[in-house]
C-alpha cells in the first residue's frame, strides 16, 4: 500500500487524464480505508460467512456438511417460523406506524424554542437512549399482573383488571408493541422535528389568512413540507421493524406459548439453544433479503413521490 | 471524465486488496494467544457470586502446581462457545451442565477422556462415572458436582397456619391454596402465592422445572431401548395424566396457586420466594446460600419433594468437567481435573461465603452435610442418591428439552387445550429430533 502512495504524483493535465493512479484518486480512498477496514472485518466478512454457513450443516470440529438449500426449506416449512413471520409483521408494522404517529404528535406538541420545551423534549427523548434491557425490566414491572403493578393498580382504581399483560397469549404481542412504540416514538420525534423546523413560516401565515382549519393546515401545509423527514423515518422503521429482537427477548422471551415469538428470537433459539447454526444462518439470510427488498421498495416510492 | 472514473476504480481496487491482506494478517495473528503451555483457559457458566468461589479454587490449584489459570466466567455460555467453536479455538477446560454433554459431543467439541488417566478417579463412584458415557461408549466428561431438586418451603407460614410440610401432590396443593388464601404473612392483604414456577419456554425452563413432576407421575420424555437407540415417550398414559394434573391444578385452577407471571418467568425473574411472597419453590440447592441471605435461614426449610402417583423422584443434574477438543494441553488439563475432584478441591468449592459451585460432592470420601455442617444438605444428598433421575446424557438433549418446554408452556397457557393431542404432537416432534441424530429406534 505504501507503494501506491509513493507513486510519482502526476500533475500535468495530460497525465491526469491517463490511466495511471493519481494522487487525487488515491487520497480519498486512503482516508476511507480505516472505516472500510472496520466495516469489512466486523460487517461484511461476518455477513458473507453467514450466507456461506446457511448452506451447511455446521459442525466446526467435525467438518461442515454441505446440505444445499436444505436449511432454507427446513426453516420456511417450519410452522413455528411461519407463526413467527406473522407476529413479526404485526409487531413490525404496528410498532413502526404507532411510533411514527406518536412521534409526529410529540413533535407538533414540543416544537419551539421555549426553555421549558427543551426540558420536556429531553425528558421525552430519554427512552430512546436507555438500554433496551433496562426498559424491558421497567415495563415488566409496570405490566406486573396483579394490582401491585403500576398499570394494573391504575385499572384497579377504576374497578377493572387485573389484566395479564404478558401472560395472556392474546394480549402479550400488543403489550410488547406498546413498549416498542414507547421506545421508538421519541427517536422519530427528533427527526420529524428537524423537518418541522425547515417548514417555511410564511406558509402557515398564508394558511391562517385563508382561514383554514387545523386539520387542513396539517394536511396541506405541514405534511407535504416534512415529506423528506417522513421518508427517512419510514425507511428506518422498515429496517428496524423486521429485525425486532431485544424488545421481545427481554420482555417475554417469545412466550407465552410462542405468542410473541418473532423471526429473530426464533433464529436465536435455533442457533444457540438447539445449536443449529446452519438453520439460524439461513433464517437470518432470508430476513436480510426481505429487509433489503423492503428498504429498496420504500426508497423507490419515496423517490417517485419526490419527483412528483 | 471516464478516465478519471477508471483511475478511481483502480485505486479502489488497490485499497480493497490492501485491506484484504491486512485482515488476513490480523486473522493469522489471533490464535497465538492460547499458546502458553503452562496456562489453561477455563470457562464456567457463572454469575459473579459463584465465580468468586471458582477464583479461590483456581488460586489454590495454581499455588499447588504452578499451572496458571486464565479463568472466564461466562453467563451466555453456549452462545460464546458457538462463536469460539467457529474459530476452531476452544477453551482448554469447561465446567458446565451435565445435560449438555451429548450436545457438545455430537458437535465434536470434546476430547474423549480415559477415567484411569485422572489421578483419584477411583474416589468417584461408578454410578457417577456412568453418567458421562457418550453415545459411542467413551467418556466425554469428568463428574464434578451433582444435585437434585428439593422443596424449599416457608417454615413460619406453615406454623402460622398450623400446617405440615406436604409429602404428596394433594397435600402440596392444599398447602399452596392455604398459602394463597389464608394470609400466612398476616398483613391482611391477599398478596401471597402458593409456589414459584419458572414456566417460560425460554432456554427450556418449563421442561427443566416440569421434569420432576413428570418423573413423579411415572412419565419419561424419551426412553432408551437398551440398544443405543431411543424413542419419545410423551404420549404415554402417565405423561397425559401428569400434564393434565399440572395444567388443571397449578395453572388453570384456583388463582394464586402459582405466582403471577409464572408462564413467562425464568429462574432469574422468578424471585417471589426470596422476596417473601411465595411459600414453596421446587428448585436446586444452589439457592440455599441465596435464600439464607435474602430470606433468612430461620424462615424456611428444605424438604424432599412431595411424591406423585409413581413416587418422589426428582430431576438430578449437575456439572461435569469437559476438555475442549484439539487444545494440546492434555497433561495440564488432567492435573486440573484431578485437583478439582480431590477432597481438597471439592471442599474448597463447597464452602466459603459465596455460592458453592460443588453442591453434592462427586468425591465419595466427602459428605455434603458434614463438610458444610448443615443438616439441610443431607436432604439434598439423600434425594440425589435415592430418588432422582437425570436427563439421558448420551443424546444431544438440547433440542429435546427445548421442544418439550415449548409444548408444556403452550399446554399450560391455553387452558382449553386438549392435552392428549398436544402431547401426541410433541411426541412426533421428539421422534423427529431423535431421527435427526440417528438415534430413533
Amino acid at each position: 500500500m505504501t507503494a501506491t502512495v509513493t507513486t510519482p504524483a502526476a500533475t500535468t493535465p495530460a497525465t491526469r487524464r491517463g490511466r495511471g493512479l493519481t494522487k487525487k484518486s488515491v487520497v480519498p480512498w486512503l482516508f476511507l480505508a480505516p472505516g472500510l477496514l472496520l466495516a469489512l472485518v466486523f460487517k461484511f466478512w461476518p455477513m458473507a460467512k453467514g450466507v456461506w454457513l446457511s448452506f451447511f450443516d455446521v459442525r466446526p470440529f467435525l467438518g461442515d456438511k454441505w446440505t444445499g438449500l436444505d436449511n432454507y426449506t427446513r426453516v420456511l416449512t417450519d410452522h413455528r417460523f411461519q407463526d413467527a413471520i406473522g407476529h413479526t409483521l404485526v409487531l413490525g408494522i404496528g410498532q413502526s406506524l404507532g411510533a411514527i404517529l406518536l412521534g409526529f404528535v410529540l413533535a407538533l406538541l414540543l416544537e419551539g424554542q421555549a426553555r421549558s420545551l427543551k426540558i420536556v423534549r429531553t425528558a421525552v427523548f430519554l427512552p430512546a437512549v436507555t438500554a433496551t434491557a433496562v426498559v424491558g425490566e421497567l415495563w415488566r414491572l409496570m405490566y406486573y399482573p396483579t394490582s401491585d403493578g403500576l398499570l394494573n393498580s391504575g385499572l384497579h382504581f377504576f374497578g377493572l383488571g387485573p389484566v395479564q399483560f404478558l401472560d395472556n397469549p392474546g394480549i402479550a404481542l400488543w403489550s410488547t408493541m406498546a413498549m416498542g412504540i414507547w421506545i421508538w416514538a421519541p427517536y422519530n420525534m427528533v427527526i420529524i422535528m428537524a423537518g418541522l423546523a425547515g417548514v417555511d413560516r410564511s406558509l402557515y401565515e398564508a394558511a391562517a389568512m385563508d382561514g383554514v382549519s387545523l386539520w387542513q393546515r396539517l394536511r396541506y401545509v405541514t405534511l407535504p413540507a416534512i415529506r423528506p423527514a417522513l421518508g427517512i423515518v419510514l425507511t428506518l422503521a422498515a429496517i428496524r421493524g423486521l429485525r425486532v429482537f431485544t424488545e421481545v427477548y427481554v420482555l417475554t422471551g417469545g412466550g407465552p406459548a410462542g405468542s410473541t415469538e418473532v423471526w429473530m428470537t426464533r433464529a436465536y433459539t435455533l442457533g444457540f439453544t438447539r445449536n443449529d447454526i446452519g438453520g439460524a444462518s439461513a433464517a437470518s439470510v432470508v430476513l436480510l433479503c426481505v429487509t433489503l427488498l423492503l428498504t429498496v421498495t420504500v426508497n423507490h416510492f419515496r423517490k417517485r413521490g419526490d419527483v412528483r | 471524465m471516464g478516465d478519471r472514473r477508471r483511475s478511481r476504480r483502480l485505486a479502489a481496487g488497490l485499497v480493497a486488496t490492501g485491506l484484504a491482506f491486512g485482515t488476513a494478517a490480523c486473522g493469522a495473528g489471533s490464535d497465538s494467544a492460547g499458546g502458553d503451555p503452562n496456562t489453561l483457559e477455563v470457562w464456567t457458566r457463572s454469575n459473579p457470586d459463584p465465580a468468586a468461589t471458582y477464583e479461590r479454587v483456581f488460586a489454590a490449584f495454581t499455588k499447588k502446581t504452578g499451572i496458571r489459570i486464565d479463568y472466564q466466567p461466562v453467563i451466555n455460555f453456549d452462545q460464546q462457545l458457538q462463536s469460539r467453536a467457529s474459530t476452531k479455538d476452544l477453551p482448554d477446560v469447561m465446567i458446565n451442565d451435565t445435560a449438555l454433554m451429548g450436545s457438545y459431543q455430537s458437535q465434536g467439541l470434546l476430547k474423549p477422556i480415559d477415567p484411569d488417566s485422572i489421578a483419584g478417579h477411583e474416589q468417584i463412584t461408578a454410578k457417577s462415572w456412568s453418567s458421562t458415557v457418550g453415545i459411542d461408549g467413551k467418556h466425554y466428561g469428568i463428574p464434578y458436582s451433582r444435585q437434585a431438586q428439593t422443596l424449599m418451603i416457608r417454615k413460619d407460614w406453615l406454623q402460622q397456619l398450623g400446617l405440615k410440610a406436604p409429602t404428596t401432590w394433594p397435600e402440596m396443593l392444599r398447602v399452596a391454596k392455604a398459602f394463597a388464601t389464608r394470609d400466612p404473612d398476616g398483613d391482611g392483604k391477599a398478596d401471597t402465592y402458593g409456589m414459584v414456577v419458572p414456566g417460560s419456554a425460554q432456554n427450556g425452563y418449563a421442561a427443566w422445572w416440569g421434569a420432576s413432576f413428570l418423573w413423579q407421575g411415572g412419565a419419561k420424555i424419551v426412553e432408551p431401548d437398551g440398544r443405543g437407540t431411543y424413542k419419545a415417550a410423551m404420549d404415554s398414559a402417565a405423561a397425559v395424566n401428569t400434564v393434565t394434573w399440572m395444567k388443571d391444578n397449578l395453572f388453570c385452577g384456583d388463582n394464586a396457586v402459582t405466582q403471577p407471571g409464572a408462564l413467562t418467568a425464568v429462574t432469574s425473574t422468578a424471585t417471589n420466594f426470596q422476596d417473601g411472597n411465595a411459600g414453596m419453590y421446587l428448585t436446586g440447592p444452589y439457592n440455599i446460600a441465596t435464600f439464607d441471605q435474602t430470606l433468612g435461614k430461620d424462615k424456611y426449610e428444605v424438604v424432599p419433594a412431595p411424591a406423585g402417583p409413581a413416587g418422589g423422584d426428582v430431576l438430578a443434574d449437575g456439572e461435569n468437567i469437559y476438555f475442549g477438543a484439539r487444545t494440546g494441553k492434555a497433561k495440564q488439563e488432567r492435573a486440573l481435573a484431578a485437583f478439582l475432584i480431590s477432597p481438597e478441591g471439592q471442599r474448597l468449592a463447597m464452602t466459603g461465603e459465596n455460592q458453592p459451585v460443588v453442591r453434592i460432592p462427586v468425591n465419595s470420601r466427602l459428605d455434603a452435610a458434614t463438610v458444610r455442617d448443615d443438616s439441610r444438605w443431607s436432604v439434598v444428598q439423600k434425594a440425589y442418591e435415592d430418588a432422582s433421575q437425570q436427563f439421558p446424557n448420551a443424546p444431544d438433549f438440547a433440542p429435546i428439552k427445548q421442544d418439550t418446554a415449548d409444548s408444556l408452556n403452550a399446554i399450560f397457557t391455553y387452558c382449553g387445550s386438549d392435552v392428549r393431542s398436544q402431547l401426541g404432537e410433541l411426541n412426533e416432534t421428539l421422534d423427529g429430533d431423535l431421527k435427526d441424530q440417528d438415534l430413533l429406534k
